[in-house]
């Protein structure tokens, strides 16, 4: 490597910030770096999720397998995921959970006494941290409201059927198992730039403005009421579907807009789960992802790489 | 359940009535005898059955059977065939009959044949114990009733008119007397010429075969066979004797070429057998076998005690019957539905003797209820080697779905009813029991009324096509001018629709209208049960009658006019009006084949291949999952309802028993592991459940079942307390615990003996671990311990790579990869990940259009949270209803690309995705959409096969076969082509030698044998073992026994099998000798 430097400097723009919501713009570097930050946020930021149910009695409907399964689904907010170990690195206890450091334990008991049918959710589930617990939907919409918040149905109940069991949850990432990824969903978009060829534009009539605006099945274009202008309302909305494009050849006047794709501006939207908030979501992204790149850097000296990150390292050199 | 008997003695003494218990019979559930029947869903429930149990089948032996309905000849209907076999009858015969299945009240039925001879004469012919007998047909005619021969050829020949030479419909030709006279001349020739006489000739021949009539006179015989073989359906000789005179007229018109004859293959000639008459039928015979039984018990009792028996004691009777077990009777009819097969002597004039009844697998609803309608043609079609009887005939229209029949060996031998077809029983709509008889007079009175004139007392003497013979179920009960004819037939259809007539609503009015050399004409009327029938609309009365469904059949549909949505004229231009209307084109469809999305927009053998996959699928199988025992049953964890769908999936309920999933399906070449139609799931989908499932699995332990009586409740469920390993798997009742894991060859029930003292355990079998679902013991046949228990495994079912998935329009799939979901393409806008990714060449050569159209629909559905009509045909239905002109232009597209842009979305619902892995727009835009996806039930985890080394067979030392042994899988003669034609041969013999029966012979290089080698054992160990270095080959001392030398001893290798032929062909005196030699000379 020669002295030629290819750093950048990749600004973050935030344009909405919710807990479970974010998006923002991410400026000046390269699909590669949009991608990775998408990819980690999706599968390998780490949360806390359930991972072993020993259950004690099960009178349900559903099969055991069936409820731990539905109970490793169930978000808990993970803030001390990053902190915490993951059990199969745990020096503190034999992998089987029962320490502070990689482990929360969870326990439930329901049983139904009435006639009425009982929803078992994630409201009886009962942690032994308290700082990791089911996560709580508030529902903004206030659908529901006037009943309390039930949580997230696990099973349901007839009269005389019971439900124990203890529950461990662990930390993980999503790439082990779905129920690990903190992103609901995480999707980049390149910002488009969008030239009217104002000159062509004029030419066509306003009934031909008009179609070749609603040729576009989201709303990009629009004309103005008194000039007659076609102008640009919201280029984001634009999915480069290229159907003005076509429209515009159809119509005979190729060329009529012009868009390109920026190469090195992306729009970010982040939906979380619920167990980290999106905005701590990103940061850790940024976190697990510096540690990736610290491990390519150390790679040279992989004894020393395996000892700093264990099982990263030797991912990263291919594993 | 017990019945009553009759018994009375001759000559005017009381009729004395004594009961016998007949045994116990099955009771089909739901019927009336079944405490289900009548039972709402909740006491269902209650009762730990489905919701929505239908019942409609047998449980014998803790298994489901349903009986398989099969096609029979339509009764009472004179055939004309022409068959070739008729010809091997005997010398002088032509392939040219009519044949009628006559059917008695009882269902028993009769097969009459009547064979036209070279010299002209006929011949008539029907089945007695086994044999073919054949009656010159003028004997059978004057034997019938008392006329002359003068009468006789006036009846035959009225049909012919010298007026009507070759006009339309004309049947007659002036052969006919010819023949008539031939046929008269042959029972002049025996000397007959009264009724008497030849009755008594019938009586001489028939008085040796029929059973318990041996001393009986002759004329009693005679009119036994005209009463038992002859026309059964009819009771009144002249009835007989009109029909006869009718099946003559028809067999001439046959070989005169004036008409053509019926094929026996199109439904239009068939009905079906339903399990009710089989059963009653069946029945009747087991019964008369008993009585026939008891007399000879009676008779052999008097013979032998003579005097001492006292035939007027009823006790003695009773004690004599006594040995004629009547329990058995039930047992037999037990026996029938649990094996489907009849034990019978007579054949009871049908095709076949086994597989009358098939076990209900309820693998998923779809499945389940195809068996109750499927229609088989008769097993003895399925190995006939022509395909004619597996035509698709237009005749089926509208009663056999088209698309429902199995590709392969029983295809279009088991087909499935549309889901409009019913079949009319002895039941009417209410479930009372129907009075035929009434029905009939009722009918006779209003044809008499529209003009017809009965042929009693004497049949008219005249033909087609003047006049037109009715035939009322296979009796001649008059003509019909043919000018009035067609009112008539409009008249009976108009009673048969209106509420208030006494004609039946689903009377078959099968009128044959006078054609050139067509089918025979004449106005055939059936109103016996057992045959098909489906609604359309009658739109030639008058509008303000409410009542226009008309149920029609199979036999008069041929003949009449009926118009589809869509089906253009049917080319009938304005000649022939339609009188009736489809109610709707989905009524062509089977149950299953109605609940593929836009089906009218696939090829057709895609929507057959989903007909099969749906009934392959793994689904919600069962509600009362957990009172049921099945051996296997295939589970779904969480099924959906489709967001596409035709409107019986509503009618029909299917969401009680949803079969798929909403999977988002994008169409594109990704990554290669989508090639050849594998598909990519994604890991994520996967992990969040998307087609998880189970399977069901019980087994039942019997310990009452194995070993002797003595040995019978010696054994007991029990643990041994002192094997503390088994106490982690098995509790102390010696059963394991519900919720407990097994792992394969672990045991999971402990078994103690108690007159050997000794413990056994089972162990589980199989590569797989599962669970313990539930445990139960049956106390029924034990005091006071369990014999019996039925534990129940679960085998967890999550999808796999090899596993196999299907959309509903016949494009199947394995899965090749679980794909993580990082790297799945996604969509900008909405970050939309597909969970199912399935290659573009599915669909060009496949023509699936209707899975793109479903892809679409349900995306805009989704969209706006509707969901879709995906009703086939529905595009014609509207056109003919006269919507406004407005939607016209509309086609299906448009409405679905419609719904997409008003959502933002791409038109044609493609959208720009971008590459998991790189984060780049993909080049060009993706299919993507959400289609309703099925899990098959075939699964690797069930089929996979490996072996590197393992059990061998005990002869010939090759590897074994079979998967449950651990065998290995044949390399067989042309994958051993494709190797040398690879030219790799270390392969090849690594293959089949290496791998195989590799073994090293001694071989006496100077006798040449491979069999004489015989081994001196070595006094002593060899020494170079002691010192610790691998031993080498010992250093065997073998000499040949035949030539009692070791000179010429060598080692050769070969497959141990040429050894073992060697040993075979010396056992038959045959000697292989072996000349040996090295490579270079060979």
């Amino acid at each position: 490597m020669d002295g030629a430097s290819y750093q950048r400097f990749p600004k973050v723009k935030i344009r909405e910030l919710k807990d479970d919501y974010a998006k923002f713009e991410l400026r000046d570097t390269d699909a590669s770096m949009a991608n990775a930050l998408r990819r980690v946020m999706i599968a390998e930021v780490p949360t806390i999720a359930i991972d072993l149910v020993e259950i004690e009695v099960n009178s349900s409907v559903l099969n055991d397998e069936f409820i731990a399964h539905r109970l490793g689904l169930i978000p808990l907010t993970s803030e001390r995921a990053m902190s915490m170990r993951f059990s199969r690195d745990c020096d503190a206890c034999d992998g089987d959970g029962q320490c502070e450091f990689c482990s929360v334990e969870f326990h439930l008991r329901a049983k139904c006494h009435s006639d009425q049918t009982l929803d078992v959710t994630s409201k009886d589930l009962y942690s032994s941290d308290h700082s990791v617990v089911p996560v709580d939907f508030v529902d903004p919409a206030g659908y529901d409201s006037t009943d309390q918040q039930r949580g997230i149905i696990i099973v349901k109940l007839r009269r005389g059927q019971e439900l124990r069991l203890r529950a461990i949850a662990r930390k993980g990432i999503g790439k082990d198992h779905a129920k690990w990824s903190p992103a609901a969903t995480v999707t980049f978009m390149y910002e488009p730039e969008i030239h009217i060829n104002e000159d062509l534009m004029e030419s066509l009539s306003l009934e031909e403005k008009q179609s070749w605006v609603e040729s576009s099945p989201t709303k990009v274009f629009d004309i103005d009421p008194n000039t007659g202008q076609v102008y640009v309302v919201d280029a984001e909305a634009y999915t480069y579907d290229d159907e003005v494009i076509k429209k515009a050849e159809a119509m005979g006047k190729p060329g009529l807009v012009e868009i390109y794709a920026k190469e090195d501006s992306f729009i970010f939207t982040v939906e979380s789960t619920g167990a980290i908030k999106a905005s701590q979501l990103v940061l850790n992204a940024i976190e697990v992802l510096k540690q990736k790149l610290d491990a390519v850097r150390l790679s040279e000296d992989t004894v020393e790489a395996d000892d700093q990150f264990g099982e990263l390292g030797a991912h990263m050199r291919g594993g | 359940m017990a019945d009553v008997e009759f018994q009375y003695l001759d000559a005017g003494s009381p009729v004395v009535r004594e009961r016998f218990n007949f045994g116990q019979f099955p009771v089909m559930l739901k019927t009336r005898r079944c405490h289900l029947q009548g039972a709402d869903s909740q006491k269902l429930v209650s009762l730990k059955e489905e919701a929505a149990e239908m019942g409609g089948y047998f449980i014998l032996n803790g298994l489901e059977r349903v009986f398989r309905s099969v096609i029979l000849p339509k009764q009472n209907y004179p055939m004309s065939m022409v068959r070739s076999s008729f010809r091997d009858r005997r010398e002088g015969y032509t392939d040219k009959a009519v044949v009628i299945r006559c059917v008695r009240k009882d269902q028993s039925s009769v097969t009459l044949k009547l064979y036209y001879l070279l010299n002209g004469s006929v011949r008539l012919g029907f089945w007695l114990q086994g044999k073919e007998y054949l009656l010159p047909v003028g004997i059978v005619l004057k034997a019938l009733v008392d006329t002359n021969d003068l009468e006789i050829f006036n009846h035959l020949t009225c049909c012919y008119d010298e007026k009507y030479k070759k006009e339309k419909g004309a049947v007659g030709s002036p052969l006919v007397s010819e023949r008539v006279k031939i046929i008269l001349a042959e029972v002049q020739d025996l000397s007959l010429t009264t009724r008497l006489q030849c009755l008594q000739h019938i009586g001489e021949h028939f008085q040796p075969v029929i059973d318990g009539l041996q001393s009986e006179s002759y004329y009693a015989v005679a009119e036994t066979v005209i009463r038992d073989y002859i026309f059964v359906h009819l009771n009144d000789n002249n009835d007989k004797f009109n029909l006869l005179i009718f099946m003559l007229q028809k067999l001439f018109s046959l070989v005169d070429h004036t008409s053509v004859s019926d094929n026996p293959d199109s439904l239009q000639n068939q009905e079906i057998l339903l399990p009710g008459h089989l059963i009653t039928i069946y029945l009747k015979e087991k019964l008369e076998d008993w009585l026939r039984k008891g007399k000879k018990l009676i008779q052999d009792e008097i013979e032998n005690n003579g005097k001492k028996f006292d035939f007027f004691n009823l006790a003695n009777i009773k004690k004599v019957m006594e040995k004629n077990p009547s329990k058995q009777i039930g047992t037999s009819i037990e026996t029938m539905l649990k094996t489907g097969r009849l034990a019978t002597q007579t054949g009871l004039d049908l095709q076949q003797r086994a597989g009358y009844t098939v076990q209900a697998e309820r693998l998923n609803f779809l499945r389940f209820i195809s068996f109750f309608r499927a229609v088989h043609r008769g097993a003895s079609f399925a190995g006939l080697r022509t395909t004619s009887v597996r035509k698709l005939l237009p005749e089926s229209w509208g009663f056999l779905c088209p698309v429902h029949t199995p590709d392969g060996e029983p295809c279009g031998l088991l087909n499935h009813m549309t889901s409009t077809c019913r079949v009319a029983s002895y039941y009417d709509s209410r479930g009372n029991i129907r009075d035929f008889s009434k029905m009939r007079t009722s009918i006779l009175r209003v044809l008499i009324g529209v003009g017809m004139i009965p042929s009693l007392p004497k049949l008219v003497k005249s033909g087609p096509p003047a006049v037109l013979s009715v035939l009322l179920d296979g009796r001649v009960v008059g003509v019909i001018p043919s000018s009035e004819i067609e009112k008539v037939v409009a008249h009976l259809r108009r009673l048969k629709v209106s509420a208030a007539s006494v004609i039946p609503d689903d009377l078959e009015v099968g009128y044959v209208p006078l054609s050139l050399g067509g089918a025979y004409p004449g106005l055939y009327l059936f109103t016996s049960p057992p045959k098909f029938v489906r609604p359309v609309r009658n739109i030639s009365l008058p509008s303000e009658e409410s009542q226009n469904i008309e149920l029609i059949g199979p036999f008069e549909q041929v003949f009449m006019e009926i118009r589809c949505p869509d089906g253009g004229d049917g080319g009938r231009r304005n000649a022939f009006p339609a009188t009736h209307e489809e109610i709707h084109p989905t009524g062509m469809l089977s149950v299953v084949a109605n609940l593929t999305p836009y089906s009218d927009h696939n090829q057709s053998p895609r929507n057959m291949y989903q007909c099969q996959m749906a009934k392959q699928t793994m689904g919600f199988s069962v509600q009362a999952l957990k009172f049921r025992a099945d051996q296997k049953l295939y589970h779904l964890q969480t099924p959906q309802t489709p967001i596409v769908r035709t409107n019986t999936y509503t009618k029909y309920s299917i969401d009680e028993y949803p079969t798929g999933t909403n999977a988002i399906v994008a169409v594109l070449a990704y990554t290669g592991y989508d090639m050849e139609d594998a598909m990519i799931l994604n890991k994520s989908s996967v992990d969040r459940g998307m087609c998880h499932g189970q399977i069901y699995q019980t087994e039942t332990i019997d310990l009452s079942d194995d070993g002797n009586k003595v040995d019978r409740g010696q054994k007991l469920f029990r643990r041994n307390k002192d094997a503390k390993s088994l106490h982690s798997v098995i509790d102390s009742d010696g059963l394991p615990y519900v919720g407990q894991m097994i792992h394969p060859g672990e045991p999971y029930c402990s078994i103690y003996d108690k007159t050997t003292n000794s413990w056994r355990t089972n162990s589980r079998k199989g590569s797989e671990s599962v669970f313990v679902d539930y445990v139960a013991v049956d106390m029924k046949n034990s005091k006071n311990l369990p014999q019996k228990a039925n534990i129940r495994f679960r085998h967890t079912r999550n999808p796999i790579i090899g596993d196999k998935f299907s959309s509903r329009h016949g494009q199947k799939g394995v899965c090749s990869q679980l794909w993580p979901d990082i790297d799945m393409p996604f969509s900008g806008v909405t970050g939309m990940r597909p969970d199912l990714i399935i290659n573009p060449h599915a669909f060009p050569s496949r023509m699936t259009i209707a899975m793109l159209l479903e892809s679409v629909a349900a995306k805009g559905g989704s969209l706006h949270g509707k969901f879709m009509d995906a009703t086939p045909f529905a595009n014609s239905v509207k056109k003919t209803n006269g919507d406004t002109g407005t939607d016209e232009s509309k086609s299906l597209v448009d409405e679905l690309g419609e719904m997409l842009r008003t959502c933002g979305f791409n038109y044609h619902g493609v959208e720009v995705l971008y590459s998991g892995v790189y984060g780049t727009e993909l080049t060009c835009e993706i299919f993507i959409g959400p289609v309703y996806y099925q899990r098959l039930r075939h699964m690797v985890s069930d089929k996979f096969q490996v072996r590197s080394t393992g059990t061998m067979d005990q002869i010939t030392r090759q590897p074994i076969k079979g998967r449950k042994r651990g065998g290995g899988i044949r390399f067989g003669e042309m994958e051993r082509d494709s190797l040398l034609a690879h030219g790799a041969a270390y392969l090849l013999h690594d293959r089949l030698h290496t791998c195989s029966d590799y073994h090293v012979a001694d071989v006496c290089s100077l006798c040449g044998s491979v069999l004489t080698a015989t081994f001196i054992h070595p006094q002593k160990r060899a020494i170079r073992e002691i010192g610790g270095l691998p031993p080498a080959r010992a250093p065997k001392k073998v000499t040949c026994h035949a030539c009692q030398t070791s000179k010429g001893m060598e080692t050769v290798a070969m497959p141990y099998v040429f050894r073992y032929l060697a040993a075979e062909l010396a056992a038959m005196n045959i000697k292989i000798t072996l000349q040996l030699g090295d490579g270079a000379t060979a």
